[in-house]
């Protein structure tokens, strides 16, 4: 996110000022270094939370908000992470990552396929009803989660389906996320139609123009939908406290709350310190994936 | 959290496919179904807690397994705040676990609704028992919950802080004068480095206690307060004199430990609350000892005290085993076995066959002591509270810290918390 926020260092570059005419090399240089003093300040006061985060890991719980203020502690150890690696009533953390794990990978799969196949329909297939169907999905936006949760619980416990994966899994499949939908709609409205005309002279049927013209050239969108669908899965709470009940079943943010018992003792530690493993691999798909946002953004499909 | 006025909802929308549900099922025998050791019966038990009590109620549902082959217990658990989203979008759906370990302050909410099984028709042992405790689980005669523990309110200090200021151990014989100069002399002797405790005023059950100790009910058995707005400013203004010195912690600091408490952070040297949060002082502090006397008091015969169950079991409505849960319940509050098990990590166990069976050491022992030295003075303890307690209490302590922000008067105070409070009970008259 910070790269974005680099300004371009090339001579070419024009800065925008009042007056371009009076401006010295000097001034310039003055400009970039209170530009860049202030975003490494920002920089700081943003990201003061997460290495709070991580040196609170390495304390003893005892030292752990409260009166302590300072950020390094000197009885610094390892013991919260073993804690929290011993899992919780039986379970093993390890465990919790697999379930987050299937979870997330799940719902990027689900997404995946099933919103851009809604979306090719809606961008490029003229059915009877269309506008209307995309009317009432994007409806779907703005009916907030919270209205359809007992509904929703009550189809699913009568189906015998509450405390398996399916009620979690099954909407990402069903391209049930109208945001991703409309989000590949856009992309699909900015590609040239002339790309799939010629394809269907060609001979191309639907499946085939889908295949190999409309997904090649959604990678950007694809990408996105892929890391905002993994984010999310990852940290969704609600759903899975809803719908699982076997400790065994747990993703990470269910798993983390049971560190912190406001009716005894809590273990900040290990709390602290599982939400620093369990915001590892978030953080390593962003950094795998962050320049395809920049990508995604920039490109617009073929425009420039 | 979830509220009332979205728990109405779901439990309407509950009731309506319960019934579509009932009627297409056929009446079951009134014990419910029954197993055998060769096919055995499985019942779903939750709770809410830490890896600690996971572990201990592992064993626990282990040995009751093994002494009752016919039943086997499927055990679940979340945190405690999860745990009544999760309880109240299950009652909506008709399918709330068989047993579950309950709060007193949502027992009237599911039991007025018809949710939670009259445990007076089953069989559970409450000889044990003290009488003063039962009518806290029983609600216009009806039984829905058995306490598991109790707990009683106390003051807790750390001896080692009161030496290290040449400050004498109390020892719990105090009026609310000599409790007041007692948390001054704290502050005024640690010159700010500590402060006597937080404002107990704004605790809902410390008032409780006091209105007890003047003989006024809290609510009266209609629902409605049973104190009036003169009662509630004396109260506030007990510790009026000593808001804005060193007796009493600023909220503003108050804020800054939060999640951990002052007490916990080593910020004050006494806390007015639950003897059950010892473990968690402890842990929080780091602190060798504590220490429980109780509360003050005016008149040195009545300190207003009363035992609480700090969690009771209770049953779903809807459970097809209600032999089996019953069985599970009695178990788990009789049982000398399962006692030595949790210790006190669902509070000192309640019933008496229990309570013996059980061997305390160190803290344990402190918080049973204390409840034990206290025996001569309880009274009967009170109803469950009225539906939408916790939202009285939440504003109760909100307005209070306003009271310690300086934002409110005494009797600005009392005419807000007195317009919520009446607001709300007309709301779920």
């Amino acid at each position: 996110m910070t790269t974005m926020a680099t300004p371009t260092h090339s001579a070419g570059a024009k800065a925008p000022d009042y007056n371009p005419k009076s401006e010295s090399a000097g001034a310039k240089r003055a400009k970039s270094i209170i530009f860049h003093a202030a975003a490494l300040v920002l920089t700081a006061i943003v990201l003061y939370p997460g290495l709070w985060m991580i040196a609170s890991s390495f304390k003893p719980n005892a030292e752990i908000g409260g009166q302590n203020t300072s950020l390094w502690s000197n009885n610094f150890s390892f013991d919260n992470f073993v804690t929290a690696m011993e899992g919780i009533g039986g379970v093993s953390t390890l465990q919790f990552f697999t379930n987050s794990l299937i979870l997330a990978l799940g719902a990027v799969v689900g997404t995946i396929l099933s919103a851009s196949v809604s979306a090719y329909a809606f961008a490029r297939i003229n059915f009877p009803g269309r506008s209307l169907f995309f009317g009432m999905m994007i409806a779907t936006l703005l009916l907030p989660f919270h209205v359809v949760i007992i509904p929703q619980y009550i189809v699913f416990q009568q189906l015998g389906l509450v405390d398996t994966y399916v009620p979690l899994l099954i909407g990402k499949f069903l391209a049930a996320d109208a945001f991703f939908v409309f989000l590949m709609v856009q992309f699909m409205r900015g590609l040239p139609a002339e790309l799939d005309e010629a394809a269907r002279i060609d001979g191309a049927g639907h499946a085939r123009i889908f295949g190999s013209i409309m997904l090649p050239l959604m990678k950007p969108a694809l990408i996105s939908t892929s890391i905002f669908s993994f984010i999310w899965s990852w940290n969704d709470f609600l759903g899975p406290l809803l719908y699982l009940n076997t400790p065994d079943k747990y993703p990470l943010p269910l798993a983390l709350r049971l560190f912190v018992d406001q009716t005894q003792s809590s273990d900040y530690g290990a709390m602290i310190a599982m939400s620093v493993l369990a915001l590892l691999p978030v953080l390593l798909f962003f950094l795998i994936f962050q320049r395809y946002i920049v990508e995604g953004v920039s490109t617009q499909g073929l425009k420039g | 959290m979830i509220n009332r006025r979205h728990f109405l909802t779901t439990v309407a929308v509950g009731t309506a496919s319960a019934a579509a549900l009932a009627a297409c099922g056929n009446g079951s025998s009134s014990s419910g179904q029954t197993g055998t050791a060769e096919k055995p019966v499985t019942i779903n038990y939750t709770w809410w807690g830490n890896d600690d009590r996971a572990e201990r109620t592992r064993k626990a549902i282990a040995l009751f397994e093994s002494k009752n082959p016919d039943i086997k217990v499927n055990g679940n658990f979340t945190d405690f705040a999860g745990y009544w989203q999760k309880r109240a979008t299950e009652a909506a759906g008709g399918g709330l676990p068989d047993v579950m370990q309950w709060d007193l302050s949502y027992l009237r909410d599911y039991g007025q609704r018809n949710q939670l099984l009259d445990l007076s028709t089953v069989k559970i042992n409450t000889e044990a028992f003290e009488k003063s405790l039962l009518p806290s689980g029983q609600i216009k005669g009806k039984t829905y919950g058995i306490p598991t523990s109790t707990n009683a309110f106390a003051v807790y200090y750390d001896p080692a802080k009161l030496a290290s200021l040449g400050i004498a151990e109390p020892d719990g014989s105090w009026s609310y004068k000599e409790f007041n100069d007692f948390l001054s002399q704290v502050g005024s002797k640690s010159n700010g480095a500590l402060y006597g405790g937080t404002d107990y005023t704004g605790v809902w059950w410390m008032f409780n206690i006091w209105l007890r100790q003047n003989n006024i009910q809290a609510f009266t058995p209609e629902g409605k307060l049973g104190f009036s707005k003169d009662d509630l400013k004396k109260w506030w203004n007990l510790t009026a004199s000593l808001r804005g010195t060193g007796a009493i912690i600023p909220e503003d600091r108050v804020t800054q430990l939060a999640p951990k408490s002052p007490f916990g952070s080593n910020a004050t040297a006494t806390e007015v609350t639950w003897d059950n949060f010892m473990a968690g002082y402890l842990g929080d502090s780091g602190a060798k000892e504590l220490k429980l006397v109780p509360v003050p008091s005016d008149n040195q015969d009545n300190l207003g005290l009363f035992l609480k169950p700090s969690m009771l079991m209770v049953a779903s409505a809807k459970t097809k085993f209600k032999d089996a849960a019953a069985r599970f319940i009695d178990f788990m509050v009789n049982d000398p076995e399962v006692g030595q098990i949790f210790k006190t990590s669902r509070g000192v166990p309640a019933s008496k066959t229990q309570r013996d069976g059980t061997t305390f050491d160190g803290t344990d022992k402190a918080v049973v002591d204390y409840e034990k030295s206290i025996e001569k003075y309880l009274k009967d303890a009170p109803e469950p509270p009225i539906v939408g307690f916790g939202t009285l209490e939440a504003s109760f302590k909100r307005i209070a810290s306003d009271l310690n922000y300086g934002k409110l008067t005494v009797d600005g105070a009392t005419d807000a918390w007195f317009k919520e409070a009446e607001d709300l009970i007309k709301q779920n008259a």
